[in-house]
Protein backbone atom coordinates (compact mmCIF):
# COMPACT_ATOMS: atom_id res chain seq x y z
CA UNK A 1 0.00 0.00 0.00
CA UNK A 2 1.52 3.04 -0.86
CA UNK A 3 1.45 6.22 1.85
CA UNK A 4 1.36 9.17 0.73
CA UNK A 5 0.47 12.29 3.57
CA UNK A 6 1.31 11.91 7.06
CA UNK A 7 -2.21 10.45 8.87
CA UNK A 8 -2.35 8.62 12.07
CA UNK A 9 -0.30 5.08 12.30
CA UNK A 10 -0.30 2.14 15.00
CA UNK A 11 -2.01 -0.82 15.53
CA UNK A 12 -5.36 1.85 16.99
CA UNK A 13 -5.05 3.15 13.28
CA UNK A 14 -5.01 -0.07 11.82
CA UNK A 15 -7.83 -1.33 13.15
CA UNK A 16 -9.72 1.42 12.50
CA UNK A 17 -8.72 1.46 8.65
CA UNK A 18 -9.69 -1.79 8.72
CA UNK A 19 -13.36 -1.48 9.75
CA UNK A 20 -13.79 -0.09 6.41
CA UNK A 21 -13.80 -1.60 3.03
CA UNK A 22 -10.84 -0.59 1.01
CA UNK A 23 -9.18 -1.32 -2.76
CA UNK A 24 -5.59 -2.09 -2.12
CA UNK A 25 -3.04 0.33 -4.08
CA UNK A 26 -5.38 3.22 -3.91
CA UNK A 27 -3.30 6.35 -3.30
CA UNK A 28 -6.42 7.50 -0.59
CA UNK A 29 -5.83 4.49 1.78
CA UNK A 30 -5.50 4.91 5.19
CA UNK A 31 -1.96 5.75 5.72
CA UNK A 32 -2.34 2.30 8.71
CA UNK A 33 -3.12 -0.56 5.95
CA UNK A 34 1.00 -0.07 4.72
CA UNK A 35 1.33 -2.01 8.08
CA UNK A 36 -1.64 -4.56 7.76
CA UNK A 37 1.26 -7.59 7.32
CA UNK A 38 -1.37 -10.19 5.19
CA UNK A 39 -0.74 -13.46 4.90
CA UNK A 40 -1.56 -16.42 2.72
CA UNK A 41 -3.52 -19.14 4.52
CA UNK A 42 -3.95 -22.87 2.95
CA UNK A 43 -2.63 -25.94 4.00
CA UNK A 44 0.95 -26.81 4.67
CA UNK A 45 3.05 -27.97 1.16
CA UNK A 46 3.42 -31.32 0.99
CA UNK A 47 7.52 -32.45 0.97
CA UNK A 48 8.34 -33.97 -2.56
CA UNK A 49 11.06 -36.46 -2.49
CA UNK A 50 11.78 -36.06 -6.23
CA UNK A 51 13.82 -32.78 -6.35
CA UNK A 52 13.49 -32.54 -10.26
CA UNK A 53 9.73 -32.27 -9.03
CA UNK A 54 10.01 -30.01 -6.65
CA UNK A 55 11.94 -27.56 -8.70
CA UNK A 56 9.71 -28.31 -11.33
CA UNK A 57 6.70 -27.37 -9.77
CA UNK A 58 7.88 -24.80 -7.68
CA UNK A 59 8.49 -23.01 -11.18
CA UNK A 60 5.09 -23.72 -13.16
CA UNK A 61 2.82 -23.83 -9.94
CA UNK A 62 1.34 -20.52 -10.33
CA UNK A 63 0.98 -20.72 -14.30
CA UNK A 64 -0.59 -23.85 -13.67
CA UNK A 65 -2.97 -22.82 -10.46
CA UNK A 66 -4.07 -19.44 -13.20
CA UNK A 67 -5.93 -21.51 -15.26
CA UNK A 68 -6.95 -24.91 -11.76
CA UNK A 69 -8.36 -21.94 -10.13
CA UNK A 70 -10.51 -21.11 -13.31
CA UNK A 71 -11.05 -24.37 -14.87
CA UNK A 72 -13.70 -22.30 -17.43
CA UNK A 73 -12.64 -24.18 -20.00
CA UNK A 74 -13.19 -21.82 -22.94
CA UNK A 75 -10.02 -23.48 -24.53
CA UNK A 76 -11.66 -26.69 -25.22
CA UNK A 77 -13.11 -26.44 -28.16
CA UNK A 78 -10.59 -24.71 -29.95
CA UNK A 79 -8.14 -27.30 -28.87
CA UNK A 80 -7.25 -29.56 -32.36
CA UNK A 81 -6.36 -32.99 -30.28
CA UNK A 82 -9.90 -32.47 -28.12
CA UNK A 83 -11.61 -32.16 -31.12
CA UNK A 84 -10.51 -35.40 -32.54
CA UNK A 85 -9.87 -37.05 -29.33
CA UNK A 86 -12.99 -35.61 -27.05
CA UNK A 87 -10.37 -37.17 -24.21
CA UNK A 88 -10.61 -35.52 -21.15
CA UNK A 89 -7.15 -36.38 -20.04
CA UNK A 90 -5.52 -34.20 -23.26
CA UNK A 91 -6.77 -30.70 -22.73
CA UNK A 92 -5.25 -27.97 -21.27
CA UNK A 93 -7.00 -27.89 -18.43
CA UNK A 94 -6.17 -31.68 -17.33
CA UNK A 95 -2.30 -30.53 -18.24
CA UNK A 96 -2.33 -27.77 -15.46
CA UNK A 97 -4.70 -29.68 -13.62
CA UNK A 98 -1.74 -32.25 -13.02
CA UNK A 99 0.67 -29.88 -12.21
CA UNK A 100 -1.41 -28.86 -9.12
CA UNK A 101 -2.09 -32.67 -8.58
CA UNK A 102 1.79 -33.21 -8.46
CA UNK A 103 2.87 -30.37 -6.24
CA UNK A 104 0.19 -31.93 -3.98
CA UNK A 105 2.08 -35.41 -4.05
CA UNK A 106 -0.70 -37.15 -5.53
CA UNK A 107 0.53 -37.48 -9.08
CA UNK A 108 4.48 -38.10 -10.35
CA UNK A 109 5.35 -37.44 -13.71
CA UNK A 110 5.56 -41.02 -14.64
CA UNK A 111 1.94 -41.33 -14.33
CA UNK A 112 1.08 -38.64 -16.57
CA UNK A 113 4.48 -38.03 -19.15
CA UNK A 114 2.76 -40.01 -21.95
CA UNK A 115 -0.82 -37.73 -21.94
CA UNK A 116 1.97 -34.74 -22.88
CA UNK A 117 1.86 -36.10 -26.02
CA UNK A 118 -1.26 -35.35 -27.05
CA UNK A 119 -0.60 -31.38 -27.71
CA UNK A 120 0.90 -30.16 -30.92
CA UNK A 121 1.59 -26.30 -29.66
CA UNK A 122 -0.65 -24.51 -31.52
CA UNK A 123 -1.08 -22.26 -28.93
CA UNK A 124 -5.01 -21.93 -29.77
CA UNK A 125 -5.84 -22.80 -25.76
CA UNK A 126 -3.57 -20.02 -24.14
CA UNK A 127 -4.72 -17.78 -26.40
CA UNK A 128 -8.52 -18.32 -26.36
CA UNK A 129 -8.26 -18.45 -22.79
CA UNK A 130 -10.17 -15.78 -20.68
CA UNK A 131 -6.96 -15.26 -18.38
CA UNK A 132 -4.91 -14.39 -21.33
CA UNK A 133 -7.13 -12.85 -23.97
CA UNK A 134 -8.84 -10.67 -21.45
CA UNK A 135 -6.25 -10.60 -18.93
CA UNK A 136 -2.97 -11.65 -19.85
CA UNK A 137 -1.75 -8.31 -20.90
CA UNK A 138 -3.18 -6.30 -18.21
CA UNK A 139 -1.44 -8.42 -15.37
CA UNK A 140 1.49 -9.40 -17.52
CA UNK A 141 0.40 -12.77 -16.20
CA UNK A 142 -0.91 -15.18 -18.96
CA UNK A 143 -1.71 -18.74 -19.53
CA UNK A 144 0.75 -20.32 -20.79
CA UNK A 145 0.08 -24.46 -22.03
CA UNK A 146 2.62 -24.62 -24.48
CA UNK A 147 5.45 -23.78 -21.84
CA UNK A 148 3.70 -26.04 -19.58
CA UNK A 149 3.57 -29.03 -22.06
CA UNK A 150 7.34 -28.27 -22.95
CA UNK A 151 8.41 -28.15 -19.41
CA UNK A 152 6.83 -31.22 -18.41
CA UNK A 153 8.20 -33.06 -21.38
CA UNK A 154 11.45 -31.93 -19.78
CA UNK A 155 11.27 -33.20 -16.91
CA UNK A 156 10.18 -36.37 -18.13
CA UNK A 157 13.28 -36.68 -20.40
CA UNK A 158 15.37 -35.72 -17.66
CA UNK A 159 13.95 -38.94 -15.51
CA UNK A 160 14.40 -41.05 -17.40
CA UNK A 161 10.92 -40.90 -19.36
CA UNK A 162 11.05 -41.67 -22.94
CA UNK A 163 8.37 -41.45 -25.65
CA UNK A 164 9.87 -44.20 -28.04
CA UNK A 165 9.43 -42.72 -31.15
CA UNK A 166 10.77 -39.57 -29.73
CA UNK A 167 13.68 -40.60 -28.28
CA UNK A 168 14.91 -42.41 -31.72
CA UNK A 169 14.27 -38.83 -33.68
CA UNK A 170 16.17 -36.54 -31.35
CA UNK A 171 18.92 -39.45 -31.44
CA UNK A 172 18.66 -39.24 -35.03
CA UNK A 173 19.00 -35.24 -35.00
CA UNK A 174 21.48 -35.56 -32.74
CA UNK A 175 23.78 -37.53 -34.86
CA UNK A 176 22.99 -35.62 -38.01
CA UNK A 177 22.54 -32.32 -37.00
CA UNK A 178 19.28 -32.43 -38.91
CA UNK A 179 16.03 -33.85 -38.20
CA UNK A 180 15.23 -37.28 -40.14
CA UNK A 181 12.25 -35.98 -42.65
CA UNK A 182 12.96 -38.63 -45.05
CA UNK A 183 12.53 -41.49 -42.92
CA UNK A 184 15.01 -44.39 -43.23
CA UNK A 185 16.94 -42.03 -45.77
CA UNK A 186 19.80 -40.43 -43.88
CA UNK A 187 20.46 -36.65 -44.42
CA UNK A 188 23.59 -34.52 -43.74
CA UNK A 189 25.34 -31.71 -43.01
CA UNK A 190 26.68 -32.45 -46.79
CA UNK A 191 23.19 -32.24 -48.05
CA UNK A 192 21.33 -29.41 -46.08
CA UNK A 193 22.08 -26.80 -48.93
CA UNK A 194 21.14 -28.90 -52.41
CA UNK A 195 17.89 -27.50 -52.31
CA UNK A 196 19.38 -24.69 -53.32
CA UNK A 197 21.56 -26.15 -56.56
CA UNK A 198 21.48 -23.79 -59.99
CA UNK A 199 20.77 -20.83 -57.69
CA UNK A 200 24.09 -19.44 -57.31
CA UNK A 201 23.48 -17.89 -53.27
CA UNK A 202 26.92 -17.27 -51.33
CA UNK A 203 27.71 -18.40 -48.39
CA UNK A 204 27.51 -16.36 -44.97
CA UNK A 205 27.42 -12.18 -45.22
CA UNK A 206 25.22 -9.79 -43.01
CA UNK A 207 21.92 -11.67 -44.15
CA UNK A 208 21.49 -15.00 -44.67
CA UNK A 209 18.55 -17.31 -44.87
CA UNK A 210 17.44 -20.09 -42.36
CA UNK A 211 16.02 -23.18 -44.23
CA UNK A 212 14.10 -25.77 -41.52
CA UNK A 213 14.69 -29.23 -42.12
CA UNK A 214 11.71 -30.39 -43.62
CA UNK A 215 12.19 -27.74 -46.81
CA UNK A 216 15.62 -27.88 -46.59
CA UNK A 217 14.90 -31.89 -47.20
CA UNK A 218 11.49 -32.77 -48.19
CA UNK A 219 9.21 -29.68 -49.74
CA UNK A 220 12.55 -28.15 -51.29
CA UNK A 221 10.18 -26.17 -53.61
CA UNK A 222 9.48 -23.90 -50.91
CA UNK A 223 13.06 -22.63 -50.25
CA UNK A 224 13.48 -22.51 -54.00
CA UNK A 225 10.51 -20.27 -54.18
CA UNK A 226 11.58 -18.06 -51.31
CA UNK A 227 15.53 -17.84 -52.75
CA UNK A 228 14.03 -16.66 -56.15
CA UNK A 229 11.72 -14.17 -55.07
CA UNK A 230 13.91 -12.28 -52.72
CA UNK A 231 16.54 -12.50 -55.35
CA UNK A 232 13.83 -11.03 -57.87
CA UNK A 233 13.49 -8.27 -55.51
CA UNK A 234 16.96 -7.78 -55.25
CA UNK A 235 17.16 -8.85 -51.54
CA UNK A 236 21.15 -9.36 -50.70
CA UNK A 237 21.68 -12.80 -48.42
CA UNK A 238 23.31 -15.70 -48.60
CA UNK A 239 22.74 -19.57 -46.78
CA UNK A 240 24.38 -20.53 -43.06
CA UNK A 241 27.94 -21.87 -43.32
CA UNK A 242 26.90 -24.65 -41.43
CA UNK A 243 23.24 -25.27 -40.68
CA UNK A 244 21.96 -27.48 -37.80
CA UNK A 245 18.65 -27.95 -37.16
CA UNK A 246 17.47 -24.75 -34.91
CA UNK A 247 16.84 -26.67 -32.09
CA UNK A 248 13.05 -26.05 -31.45
CA UNK A 249 11.66 -29.60 -32.45
CA UNK A 250 14.26 -30.95 -29.35
CA UNK A 251 12.72 -28.24 -27.00
CA UNK A 252 9.11 -28.91 -27.98
CA UNK A 253 9.66 -32.76 -26.98
CA UNK A 254 11.77 -32.19 -24.03
CA UNK A 255 15.53 -32.53 -25.09
CA UNK A 256 16.39 -29.20 -23.90
CA UNK A 257 19.77 -29.61 -23.51
CA UNK A 258 20.17 -31.12 -27.13
CA UNK A 259 18.48 -27.87 -28.13
CA UNK A 260 20.68 -25.53 -26.23
CA UNK A 261 23.50 -27.37 -27.78
CA UNK A 262 21.75 -26.72 -31.17
CA UNK A 263 20.81 -23.10 -30.65
CA UNK A 264 24.68 -22.26 -29.80
CA UNK A 265 26.15 -23.74 -32.62
CA UNK A 266 23.62 -21.75 -34.83
CA UNK A 267 24.27 -18.63 -32.94
CA UNK A 268 28.16 -19.20 -32.89
CA UNK A 269 28.19 -20.07 -36.57
CA UNK A 270 25.96 -17.06 -37.33
CA UNK A 271 28.67 -15.08 -35.62
CA UNK A 272 31.80 -16.82 -37.74
CA UNK A 273 29.79 -15.71 -41.01
CA UNK A 274 29.54 -11.74 -39.54
CA UNK A 275 25.91 -12.66 -39.86
CA UNK A 276 23.31 -9.96 -38.33
CA UNK A 277 20.35 -10.47 -39.89
CA UNK A 278 18.52 -13.99 -40.23
CA UNK A 279 15.51 -14.40 -42.51
CA UNK A 280 13.11 -17.51 -41.75
CA UNK A 281 10.82 -19.30 -43.97
CA UNK A 282 9.24 -21.32 -41.21
CA UNK A 283 6.84 -20.50 -38.65
CA UNK A 284 8.75 -23.14 -36.31
CA UNK A 285 12.44 -21.60 -36.67
CA UNK A 286 10.70 -18.11 -36.32
CA UNK A 287 9.32 -19.53 -32.80
CA UNK A 288 12.83 -21.05 -31.58
CA UNK A 289 14.39 -17.78 -32.64
CA UNK A 290 12.20 -15.36 -31.20
CA UNK A 291 11.32 -17.16 -28.42
CA UNK A 292 14.00 -20.19 -27.11
CA UNK A 293 17.00 -18.21 -28.08
CA UNK A 294 16.48 -15.20 -26.29
CA UNK A 295 15.61 -17.26 -23.11
CA UNK A 296 18.68 -19.35 -23.65
CA UNK A 297 20.84 -16.40 -24.68
CA UNK A 298 19.32 -13.06 -23.12
CA UNK A 299 20.87 -9.98 -24.26
CA UNK A 300 23.78 -11.79 -26.11
CA UNK A 301 21.13 -12.46 -28.69
CA UNK A 302 21.92 -9.07 -30.88
CA UNK A 303 20.86 -11.28 -34.34
CA UNK A 304 17.77 -9.56 -36.15
CA UNK A 305 14.68 -12.49 -36.80
CA UNK A 306 13.08 -11.97 -40.14
CA UNK A 307 9.82 -13.65 -41.35
CA UNK A 308 9.88 -13.84 -45.29
CA UNK A 309 6.48 -13.71 -45.49
CA UNK A 310 6.30 -10.50 -43.55
CA UNK A 311 9.53 -9.10 -45.80
CA UNK A 312 7.70 -10.30 -49.19
CA UNK A 313 4.36 -8.29 -48.11
CA UNK A 314 6.60 -5.47 -47.59
CA UNK A 315 8.58 -5.64 -51.14
CA UNK A 316 4.90 -6.35 -52.94
CA UNK A 317 3.72 -3.24 -50.87
CA UNK A 318 6.75 -1.26 -52.33
CA UNK A 319 6.17 -2.20 -55.90
CA UNK A 320 9.60 -4.29 -55.73
CA UNK A 321 7.50 -7.22 -56.58
CA UNK A 322 4.55 -7.47 -58.65
CA UNK A 323 3.02 -10.61 -59.19
CA UNK A 324 1.50 -10.71 -62.79
CA UNK A 325 0.99 -14.42 -63.86
CA UNK A 326 -2.70 -15.31 -63.41
CA UNK A 327 -2.92 -17.99 -61.01
CA UNK A 328 -6.13 -19.56 -61.91
CA UNK A 329 -7.06 -21.53 -58.79
CA UNK A 330 -9.73 -21.44 -56.40
CA UNK A 331 -7.87 -20.76 -52.68
CA UNK A 332 -8.40 -20.77 -49.31
CA UNK A 333 -5.86 -19.92 -46.76
CA UNK A 334 -4.72 -21.77 -43.68
CA UNK A 335 -3.47 -19.38 -41.15
CA UNK A 336 -0.03 -21.39 -39.79
CA UNK A 337 -0.62 -21.93 -36.04
CA UNK A 338 2.64 -20.44 -35.01
CA UNK A 339 1.97 -17.37 -37.16
CA UNK A 340 -1.84 -17.53 -36.22
CA UNK A 341 -2.04 -17.60 -32.73
CA UNK A 342 1.02 -17.56 -31.49
CA UNK A 343 2.59 -14.39 -33.23
CA UNK A 344 -0.61 -13.00 -34.12
CA UNK A 345 0.66 -12.67 -37.81
CA UNK A 346 -1.90 -12.83 -40.22
CA UNK A 347 -2.76 -10.03 -41.99
CA UNK A 348 0.27 -9.84 -44.45
CA UNK A 349 0.03 -13.49 -46.38
CA UNK A 350 -3.59 -12.11 -46.87
CA UNK A 351 -2.10 -9.45 -48.46
CA UNK A 352 0.40 -11.32 -50.11
CA UNK A 353 -2.27 -13.65 -51.74
CA UNK A 354 -4.83 -10.77 -52.60
CA UNK A 355 -1.64 -9.45 -54.91
CA UNK A 356 -1.88 -12.61 -56.89
CA UNK A 357 -4.05 -12.12 -59.83
CA UNK A 358 -6.30 -14.81 -60.73
CA UNK A 359 -6.80 -16.56 -57.74
CA UNK A 360 -10.37 -17.20 -56.32
CA UNK A 361 -10.07 -15.98 -52.78
CA UNK A 362 -12.63 -17.91 -50.04
CA UNK A 363 -10.98 -16.60 -46.81
CA UNK A 364 -11.23 -17.44 -43.31
CA UNK A 365 -11.34 -15.02 -40.39
CA UNK A 366 -7.91 -15.46 -38.17
CA UNK A 367 -10.42 -15.93 -35.23
CA UNK A 368 -12.31 -18.64 -36.87
CA UNK A 369 -9.31 -20.20 -37.49
CA UNK A 370 -7.98 -20.01 -33.98
CA UNK A 371 -9.35 -23.46 -33.35
CA UNK A 372 -7.98 -24.80 -36.83
CA UNK A 373 -4.68 -27.03 -37.06
CA UNK A 374 -2.59 -29.05 -39.39
CA UNK A 375 -1.27 -31.68 -36.51
CA UNK A 376 1.79 -30.69 -37.61
CA UNK A 377 3.55 -29.76 -34.98
CA UNK A 378 5.09 -30.00 -31.37
CA UNK A 379 6.18 -33.37 -31.87
CA UNK A 380 2.81 -35.38 -32.55
CA UNK A 381 3.56 -36.82 -36.59
CA UNK A 382 6.12 -38.35 -34.93
CA UNK A 383 5.16 -40.07 -31.84
CA UNK A 384 1.09 -39.73 -32.89
CA UNK A 385 0.83 -39.89 -36.74
CA UNK A 386 -2.90 -41.15 -36.37
CA UNK A 387 -3.67 -38.32 -34.78
CA UNK A 388 -1.82 -35.58 -36.94
CA UNK A 389 -3.56 -37.52 -39.95
CA UNK A 390 -7.25 -36.74 -38.11
CA UNK A 391 -6.63 -33.41 -36.65
CA UNK A 392 -4.99 -32.48 -41.23
CA UNK A 393 -8.86 -34.66 -42.28
CA UNK A 394 -10.34 -31.90 -39.89
CA UNK A 395 -8.48 -29.27 -41.49
CA UNK A 396 -9.44 -30.10 -45.26
CA UNK A 397 -13.25 -30.98 -44.29
CA UNK A 398 -13.03 -27.34 -43.37
CA UNK A 399 -11.83 -26.53 -46.67
CA UNK A 400 -13.88 -28.59 -48.98
CA UNK A 401 -17.01 -26.92 -47.77
CA UNK A 402 -15.54 -23.70 -49.18
CA UNK A 403 -16.03 -25.67 -52.43
CA UNK A 404 -11.85 -24.86 -53.03
CA UNK A 405 -9.23 -26.58 -55.04
CA UNK A 406 -6.29 -25.46 -53.57
CA UNK A 407 -5.23 -25.05 -49.70
CA UNK A 408 -2.56 -22.59 -49.21
CA UNK A 409 -0.38 -22.72 -46.08
CA UNK A 410 2.54 -20.45 -45.29
CA UNK A 411 3.78 -23.53 -43.16
CA UNK A 412 6.11 -26.34 -44.42
CA UNK A 413 5.66 -28.69 -41.58
CA UNK A 414 1.58 -28.59 -42.22
CA UNK A 415 1.94 -28.84 -45.73
CA UNK A 416 3.09 -32.52 -45.86
CA UNK A 417 -0.03 -34.04 -43.70
CA UNK A 418 -2.58 -31.49 -45.10
CA UNK A 419 -1.28 -32.87 -48.70
CA UNK A 420 -2.01 -36.25 -47.17
CA UNK A 421 -5.48 -35.59 -46.02
CA UNK A 422 -6.27 -33.04 -49.49
CA UNK A 423 -4.92 -36.04 -51.22
CA UNK A 424 -8.91 -37.82 -51.16
CA UNK A 425 -10.53 -34.54 -51.48
CA UNK A 426 -9.18 -33.85 -54.38
CA UNK A 427 -7.79 -30.43 -52.29
CA UNK A 428 -4.30 -29.62 -53.47
CA UNK A 429 -1.69 -28.26 -50.51
CA UNK A 430 0.31 -25.23 -51.71
CA UNK A 431 3.32 -22.79 -49.59
CA UNK A 432 2.26 -19.21 -50.03
CA UNK A 433 5.87 -18.65 -51.69
CA UNK A 434 4.90 -21.40 -53.94
CA UNK A 435 1.95 -19.69 -55.60
CA UNK A 436 3.63 -16.26 -55.07
CA UNK A 437 6.52 -17.45 -57.34
CA UNK A 438 4.42 -18.57 -59.92
CA UNK A 439 2.89 -15.27 -60.11
CA UNK A 440 6.03 -14.03 -60.52
CA UNK A 441 6.88 -15.78 -63.68
CA UNK A 442 9.57 -18.06 -61.21
CA UNK A 443 10.18 -21.54 -62.68
CA UNK A 444 10.46 -23.08 -58.81
CA UNK A 445 11.59 -26.36 -59.19
CA UNK A 446 12.36 -28.55 -56.20
CA UNK A 447 10.14 -31.15 -55.32
CA UNK A 448 6.21 -30.40 -53.61
CA UNK A 449 6.27 -33.63 -51.57
CA UNK A 450 5.18 -36.91 -52.80
CA UNK A 451 1.44 -36.14 -52.61
CA UNK A 452 2.47 -32.53 -54.04
CA UNK A 453 5.05 -34.53 -56.43
CA UNK A 454 2.21 -36.81 -57.83
CA UNK A 455 -0.54 -33.56 -58.08
CA UNK A 456 1.86 -31.44 -60.26
CA UNK A 457 2.73 -34.47 -62.46
CA UNK A 458 -1.03 -35.39 -63.23
CA UNK A 459 -2.03 -31.76 -63.31
CA UNK A 460 -3.97 -32.61 -60.30
CA UNK A 461 -4.31 -29.07 -59.31
CA UNK A 462 -5.07 -26.44 -61.61
CA UNK A 463 -1.98 -24.81 -62.51
CA UNK A 464 -1.10 -26.70 -65.32
CA UNK A 465 3.05 -26.22 -63.83
CA UNK A 466 5.39 -28.99 -64.39
CA UNK A 467 6.23 -29.81 -61.09
CA UNK A 468 7.05 -27.67 -58.39
CA UNK A 469 3.62 -25.43 -58.24
CA UNK A 470 6.03 -22.81 -60.64
CA UNK A 471 5.79 -24.13 -64.30
CA UNK A 472 2.60 -22.91 -65.42
CA UNK A 473 2.10 -20.46 -68.39
CA UNK A 474 4.31 -17.18 -68.54
CA UNK A 475 6.92 -18.71 -66.57
CA UNK A 476 10.26 -17.17 -66.72
CA UNK A 477 13.31 -18.08 -64.68
CA UNK B 1 -9.56 -5.73 -37.18
CA UNK B 2 -6.48 -3.83 -35.72
CA UNK B 3 -3.64 -2.80 -38.33
CA UNK B 4 -0.27 -4.48 -37.15
CA UNK B 5 0.60 -5.38 -40.95
CA UNK B 6 3.99 -3.49 -41.46
CA UNK B 7 7.21 -5.30 -41.36
CA UNK B 8 8.42 -6.01 -37.63
CA UNK B 9 11.85 -7.97 -37.33
CA UNK B 10 12.43 -9.54 -34.42
CA UNK B 11 15.15 -7.39 -31.82
CA UNK B 12 15.78 -8.70 -28.72
CA UNK B 13 16.74 -5.27 -27.29
CA UNK B 14 14.11 -3.62 -28.78
CA UNK B 15 11.52 -6.26 -27.20
CA UNK B 16 12.76 -6.11 -23.73
CA UNK B 17 12.04 -1.98 -23.53
CA UNK B 18 8.32 -1.14 -23.72
CA UNK B 19 7.69 2.53 -23.74
CA UNK B 20 8.36 4.63 -20.52
CA UNK B 21 4.60 4.16 -18.85
CA UNK B 22 2.16 6.56 -17.88
CA UNK B 23 0.19 6.31 -14.94
CA UNK B 24 -3.37 6.32 -15.73
CA UNK B 25 -5.27 5.79 -12.40
CA UNK B 26 -3.91 4.76 -8.75
CA UNK B 27 -3.69 1.13 -10.17
CA UNK B 28 -2.77 1.25 -13.98
CA UNK B 29 -0.62 2.42 -16.17
CA UNK B 30 -0.40 2.23 -20.05
CA UNK B 31 2.41 1.79 -22.30
CA UNK B 32 1.53 1.00 -26.06
CA UNK B 33 -1.64 2.31 -27.70
CA UNK B 34 -4.44 0.42 -25.93
CA UNK B 35 -2.31 -1.47 -23.83
CA UNK B 36 -2.90 -0.95 -19.88
CA UNK B 37 -0.92 -3.01 -16.98
CA UNK B 38 -1.69 -3.28 -13.61
CA UNK B 39 0.75 -1.39 -11.38
CA UNK B 40 3.72 -3.52 -11.26
CA UNK B 41 4.21 -2.84 -7.86
CA UNK B 42 1.23 -4.32 -6.66
CA UNK B 43 2.30 -7.70 -8.37
CA UNK B 44 5.19 -8.02 -5.83
CA UNK B 45 4.23 -10.85 -3.91
CA UNK B 46 2.00 -13.88 -4.04
CA UNK B 47 2.10 -14.07 -7.91
CA UNK B 48 4.91 -12.40 -9.87
CA UNK B 49 4.55 -11.04 -13.46
CA UNK B 50 5.89 -13.01 -16.57
CA UNK B 51 8.40 -12.10 -18.42
CA UNK B 52 6.50 -10.37 -21.39
CA UNK B 53 7.96 -9.53 -24.29
CA UNK B 54 6.54 -6.11 -26.43
CA UNK B 55 5.27 -8.47 -29.31
CA UNK B 56 3.49 -10.46 -26.19
CA UNK B 57 1.59 -7.58 -25.02
CA UNK B 58 0.23 -6.18 -28.43
CA UNK B 59 -0.73 -9.35 -29.81
CA UNK B 60 -2.96 -9.93 -26.73
CA UNK B 61 -4.47 -6.26 -27.18
CA UNK B 62 -5.34 -7.14 -30.95
CA UNK B 63 -6.14 -10.29 -30.31
CA UNK B 64 -8.43 -9.44 -27.75
CA UNK B 65 -9.93 -6.22 -30.27
CA UNK B 66 -10.37 -8.61 -32.89
CA UNK B 67 -12.16 -11.28 -31.16
CA UNK B 68 -14.76 -8.83 -29.84
CA UNK B 69 -15.22 -7.61 -33.65
CA UNK B 70 -15.78 -11.33 -34.34
CA UNK B 71 -18.05 -11.77 -31.19
CA UNK B 72 -19.82 -8.74 -32.34
CA UNK B 73 -19.95 -9.77 -36.18
CA UNK B 74 -21.18 -13.35 -35.05
CA UNK B 75 -23.88 -12.77 -32.20
CA UNK B 76 -24.77 -9.17 -32.20
CA UNK B 77 -27.21 -7.52 -34.43
CA UNK B 78 -26.80 -4.27 -32.23
CA UNK B 79 -24.33 -2.59 -30.10
CA UNK B 80 -26.18 -1.10 -27.08
CA UNK B 81 -24.38 1.25 -24.82
CA UNK B 82 -24.59 0.92 -21.21
CA UNK B 83 -26.25 4.63 -20.79
CA UNK B 84 -28.81 3.77 -23.32
CA UNK B 85 -29.86 0.80 -21.11
CA UNK B 86 -29.96 2.92 -18.16
CA UNK B 87 -31.63 5.71 -19.58
CA UNK B 88 -34.40 3.09 -20.87
CA UNK B 89 -35.18 1.72 -17.65
CA UNK B 90 -35.21 5.01 -15.85
CA UNK B 91 -37.57 5.93 -18.99
CA UNK B 92 -39.83 2.77 -17.95
CA UNK B 93 -39.69 3.62 -14.56
CA UNK B 94 -40.99 7.29 -15.12
CA UNK B 95 -43.60 5.79 -17.10
S1 LIG C 1 -6.68 -22.90 -20.00
FE1 LIG C 1 -7.86 -21.08 -19.59
S2 LIG C 1 -9.85 -21.42 -20.61
FE2 LIG C 1 -8.86 -23.41 -20.36
S3 LIG C 1 -9.69 -24.19 -18.43
FE3 LIG C 1 -7.71 -23.22 -18.00
S4 LIG C 1 -8.27 -21.15 -17.38
FE4 LIG C 1 -10.05 -21.99 -18.44
S1 LIG D 1 -1.48 -25.85 -27.41
FE1 LIG D 1 -3.06 -26.48 -28.91
S2 LIG D 1 -2.96 -28.73 -28.94
FE2 LIG D 1 -1.89 -28.06 -27.06
S3 LIG D 1 -3.45 -28.12 -25.46
FE3 LIG D 1 -3.42 -26.03 -26.31
S4 LIG D 1 -5.01 -26.02 -27.91
FE4 LIG D 1 -4.54 -28.17 -27.43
Amino acid sequence: MTQLDDQPSGPDALAQALTQPFTPGMRDNPASLAEYDDEVAGPAPVSLPDPRTREFVEEWRNASYNCFSSGHKFCREVCPVMQVTRNESWTPTAFHANVVAMEKGELEIADVAADYVNCTQCGACELRCPNTLFTGDFYRFRTRTVDVVKAVRALAVDSGIHQPQWQTWNRRTDERTHEPVLGETDISQEHVRDWADGLDLPIGGETILFVDCEAAFYRTAVPRAVAQILQQAGVEFGLMGEQWCCGGPAAEMGYVDQAKRFARHNLDNWRATGTRRVLVLDPHDYISFTEDYPKYFGEEFDIEVVLVVELVADLIREGRLTPSVPVERTITYHDPCRLNKRKGIWQQPREVLRSIPGLTFHDVDRVTQWSYCSGGGGGLPVEKPELTAAISANRIEKAKTLEVDTLVSACPWSERPLSEAGDGEDIDVVDIHEILAQSLGIEVGGSRGEVGDRRSGCGGGSCGGAGGCGGGEGSAS
Amino acid sequence: MSDDSRLRPYRYAEQTSPPEPQRVSDVAVTTFEHVFEVDPRLMERHVLQQQFPNWDSLRIMSSRHDHLDWMHAHFADSVVTGSELLAEIEAEEDA
